[in-house]
């Protein structure tokens, strides 16, 4: 079954002063099955975060439309859009956005007590999930006393957390030291496998190189796209540099 | 180009600032409004030539004064926030090259700025208000109107070297931090990472406590000394109490209700309590002083207020009679003699030569002495007075003895005693409750009935001390035994025959009558060699000014102080609440990309804006309340007695705080929500 299915997708931002244009999303086209990990990536300006901020509902496209589980986005109401993320989306972020006047526990939560969820159902959702994520015994902590792979695992319990249809992750490793992004990496992959779908930003080859399926962007455009098949993660690490290395140098469609 | 980089630099900063910069901005030139105001009314020489002015320009000197350095404290403090806000910006332009002495270049010319809109704004507006401070004077003072506009240059001077002074202290401060500071500090300045406050259960608990006690205090006090006495320790305690509450206390209560799940747990704590708990930690002090200045601010209004308005009570119970002729003699049998047939022929003669009749006759003979009143007996030695100790204050009595036959006659009674009865009269509230009562060594009178009135006579309005009134059967033989018996340890009772009249004439005239039986009676002479027969003419036409100006002066700075400080209250809420605004951004951000609705954001603003802003508000409300009984007793010191006045000038004064308060509430919350949401708007 198709999750998402982003169709001709055109974002054009218009400059305060001036009245210049920028195209930062020209064309975008793209499907997302169920259980699919995809990795998204591109270079810094090729209109990644844009195009994650429609898929996640925080911005409007110029054109095109986004369709999550059959219903486009662009047709719900204003108000109703932040319950709409809230229970169909997941999110984990770079600076994993914990809140540091919240527990760990609390931080999970969040998203749970604003869908108005009783406490007692709350506890039950997180303990297998903080049993999974190892952070079971840190719960109590605060943002400022944990480490930046422990923030990053509490940021992937709150996403987890809501049972969401699809989790999208902005360059998740981007603060994180070699050794968490292997584990949040294998902690993708683990998830993913379990039937979790996943939609990643990133620039890191070594983070795509765990997904299932890369697209490449490039000028506001999807550029080209690699599925993993039988490939090891080494493998498709070659792959992906490899495609990195004919976009840098030149292979340019036109 | 280059020699206006510097003025450009520093004019952007505070054009691109101007959500901190306007609210500042208007601050100074309020204040050097105000001691503009305060400065041209204590030189005004419109003021001065009116009768009673000169009282109420020292007054006025004394405020501004006040005013003065208020300013100096309020301006730094404020500043402080601008700069705090400031410094990332400070910092950037030093990774970006600039050195301490360049950007010491950029503030020295927003300080230039600041200080040259502040001073001619607020010198313009004070000038123009300053004639309306005068004719509001002027008409408290009940002198006639001019409408010759004049600037002092010494009040304008004063003005623009006070602030000039303060201008370049503030920047000093701020060279001062900005020399202290790293770059990398500077642009980190504003996160640092806090801690989750604790909650300090034991001081929460003896604030509680403490709190507790102070309003005991207040509430059981009965009599007006005592009151005037505790009232500093109640102030003192309820000032700690407040600070510990809003410290330790607020931080407490969030963690209690953090601690029931079943409450936390709901969209509508969740988000606020948790940040309730930082807020409170940041700004329990702020909150308290602001809770504080608030009580001390609606305190003062509504004293001196009711003062203003009870002048007049005040002025009848001093001077209970419009001229009132009150005579000391030496001797019981002078009280009886025609001397004083002589001076009521006087007195109803000079009034009739000015076409007036004396009315309300007030007409009674009185012994007065100082007693202290133990176990049912008045003390009357001079040595035990002199050396009684500070608590035993409340027993210490003006003891005044009236026949009963003049008491009868004024007040329309017709009360019987025998030998060895008496009735009493207390004031000040104070309660005599034996049921006998001896002067010295007599035999102790029965006290037949407490009576509820007499006549004042104006000592009892002069002295903290309460008084006691004594009507007794036999007056002569009481007074005569007590005379003697005090001539042997110096003589402390005064005989006193009081004799007063109403006059339905203007204050010019009364003078006059006053002025004219004052000579009369000169000429009279009628104290011999060794019997003496003094008699003291006192008129409340020529106090009445005089009354007026120090109430009216203290009511005018009352209420000018007491705008300038809920200013500040307010002014300092709404910084607090905008640079709060700031760090709470990216939090409004995350909640809003995990799934809180605008509206949701929206309502959990308003109820913390709200708690932060309304609990020093409410708090002193309470306080207020738990500060009447003392307030009133206090109150009935200056002879003002008038409880349904007091009632309604506090409440009044507490229903204008409140409406300016909300007006900056609206003015802050709508502020804070823009900050909260435009920036995010920017960042996607």
């Amino acid at each position: 079954m198709r999750i998402l299915e982003v169709n001709g997708l055109k974002k054009v931002y218009t400059t305060r002063f001036g009245g210049n244009k920028v195209e930062a999303l020209r064309h975008v086209s793209f499907s997302v099955e169920e259980g699919e990990y995809v990795a998204i990536m591109g270079e810094s300006g090729s209109g990644k975060t844009t195009l994650l901020n429609i898929l996640a509902a925080l911005d409007k496209p110029t054109g095109g439309t986004v369709l999550l589980d059959g219903k486009d986005l662009s047709k719900i109401k204003e108000s109703g859009l932040a319950a709409f993320r809230r229970d169909h989306l997941g999110f984990v972020f770079q600076d994993f956005n914990l809140l540091d006047t919240f527990s760990l526990e609390d931080n999970i939560y969040l998203p749970l007590v604003l869908a108005g969820k009783p406490f007692a159902e709350m506890k039950q959702r997180l303990a297998p999930i903080a049993e999974q994520l190892g952070i079971s015994d840190i719960l109590r902590k605060y943002p400022y006393e944990v480490s930046g792979g422990q923030k990053q695992r509490t940021a992937v319990a709150r996403a987890l957390v809501t049972n969401p249809r699809l989790i999208l992750a902005d360059e998740p490793t981007g603060a994180l030291d070699s050794k968490a992004t292997d584990e949040l990496l294998q902690l993708f992959s683990e998830i993913n496998r379990v039937g979790q779908t996943l939609l990643m930003v990133t620039h890191s080859v070594k983070a795509a190189s765990h997904a299932g399926r890369v697209l490449f962007i490039k000028d506001g455009e999807v550029f080209h796209q690699l599925y993993r098949g039988n490939s090891t993660n080494e493998e498709l690490y070659q792959k992906i540099s490899d495609t990195l290395t004919m976009l840098a140098t030149g292979g340019d469609k036109r | 180009m280059k020699k206006w980089f510097y003025p450009k630099l520093a004019w952007t900063g505070i054009r691109k600032n101007k959500k901190l910069y306007t609210p500042y901005i208007l601050t100074c030139v309020g204040m050097v409004m105000m001691f503009y105001i305060l400065s041209f009314l204590s030189a005004s020489e419109i003021l001065k030539s009116i009768a009673g002015g000169e009282t109420m320009q020292s007054i006025l000197g004394l405020g501004s004064g006040v005013i003065g350095v208020f300013s100096l404290i309020f301006l730094f403090y404020t500043n402080s926030f601008l700069i705090r806000r400031r410094k990332k910006e400070f910092g950037l332009y030093n990774i970006l090259g600039m050195g301490k002495w360049n950007l010491a270049r950029v503030l020295l010319w927003e300080s230039l700025a600041i200080a040259a809109i502040a001073l001619s704004a607020g010198l313009i507006a004070g000038i123009v208000l300053s004639k309306f401070a005068e004719l509001g004077m002027v008409n408290i003072l009940q002198g006639s109107v001019t409408f010759s506009m004049t600037i002092p240059p010494e009040a304008i001077l004063q003005t623009l070297v006070l602030f000039a002074v303060i201008f370049v202290l503030i920047l000093l401060n701020t060279l001062r931090q900005i020399h202290l500071a790293n770059p990398i500090g500077l642009l980190r300045s504003e996160n640092t990472g806090d801690k989750p406050p604790k909650a300090n259960w034991l001081l929460a608990l003896a604030g509680a406590v403490i709190l507790g006690l102070a309003y005991y205090v207040a509430v059981s006090i009965e009599d007006p000394v005592s009151a005037l006495i505790w009232f500093f320790a109640a102030v003192i305690m309820v000032i700690v109490a407040t600070y510990l509450l809003f410290i330790a206390g607020s931080v407490a209560v969030c963690r209690i209700l953090q601690r029931k799940k079943k409450y936390y747990y709901k969209t509508n704590h969740f988000v606020s309590v948790s940040s309730m708990v930082y807020r409170m930690k940041r700004n329990g002090a702020g909150l308290a002083s602001i809770c504080i200045l608030c009580t001390m601010v609606l305190v003062m209004a509504s004293a001196t207020v009711c003062l203003y308005v009870g002048t007049e009570d005040s002025l009848r119970a001093r001077y209970p009679r419009n001229i009132s002729l009150d005579t000391r003699v030496s001797d019981p049998a002078l009280l009886d003699s025609e001397k004083i047939i002589a001076v009521r022929s006087l007195s109803a003669k000079t009034a009739s030569a000015n076409g007036q009749e004396p009315t309300n006759i007030l007409d009674y003979r009185v012994a007065g002495f100082p007693g202290y009143v133990q176990d049912g007996r008045i003390e009357t030695n001079d040595s035990i007075l002199n050396s009684f100790q500070l608590f035993a204050y409340s027993q210490v009595w003006q003891i005044f003895i009236v026949p009963l036959d003049d008491y009868n006659r004024l007040m329309g009674q017709n009360e019987t005693l025998a030998p060895g009865e008496a009735l009493l009269f207390t004031t000040k509230m104070e309660k005599y409750t034996k049921d006998t009562i001896a002067i010295g060594d007599q035999a102790p009178f029965k006290v037949k009935k407490i009576v509820s009135d007499f006549s004042d006579n104006g000592a009892n309005a002069m002295q903290l001390i309460p008084s006691m009134y004594l009507f007794v059967p036999n007056f002569t033989e009481t007074v005569s035994s007590l005379i003697e018996t005090n001539d042997q340890e110096g003589n402390l009772t005064d005989l006193h025959w009081y004799y007063g009249f109403d006059l339905s004439c203007s204050d010019e005239t009364q003078i006059r009558i006053q002025k004219q039986l004052e000579q009369a009676l000169d000429q009279l002479s009628l104290s011999t060699e060794d019997t003496i027969f003094a008699t003291q003419c006192e008129g409340v036409a020529q106090a009445r000014s005089r009354t007026y100006s120090l109430y009216g002066g203290l009511f005018f700075l009352g209420i000018l102080l007491g705008i300038v400080f809920i200013f500040a209250a307010v002014l300092i809420m709404y910084y607090k609440q905008i640079s709060e605004g700031y760090e709470d951004q990216f939090r409004f951000e995350i909640m809003q990309k995990v799934g809180m609705t605008k509206k949701e954001i929206r309502k959990s603003i308003n109820s913390q804006i709200l708690t932060v802003f309304f609990l020093p508000l409410l708090t002193a409300g309470i306080h207020l309340v738990f500060a009447f009984p003392l307030i009133h007793k206090l109150l009935a010191l200056f002879s003002l007695t008038n409880i349904k006045l007091l009632i309604l000038v506090t409440v009044i004064c507490y229903l204008i705080f409140a409406l300016f308060y909300v007006l900056v509430y609206r003015i802050t919350s709508r502020a804070y929500y823009s900050i909260v949401s435009g920036a995010k708007e920017e960042a996607v």
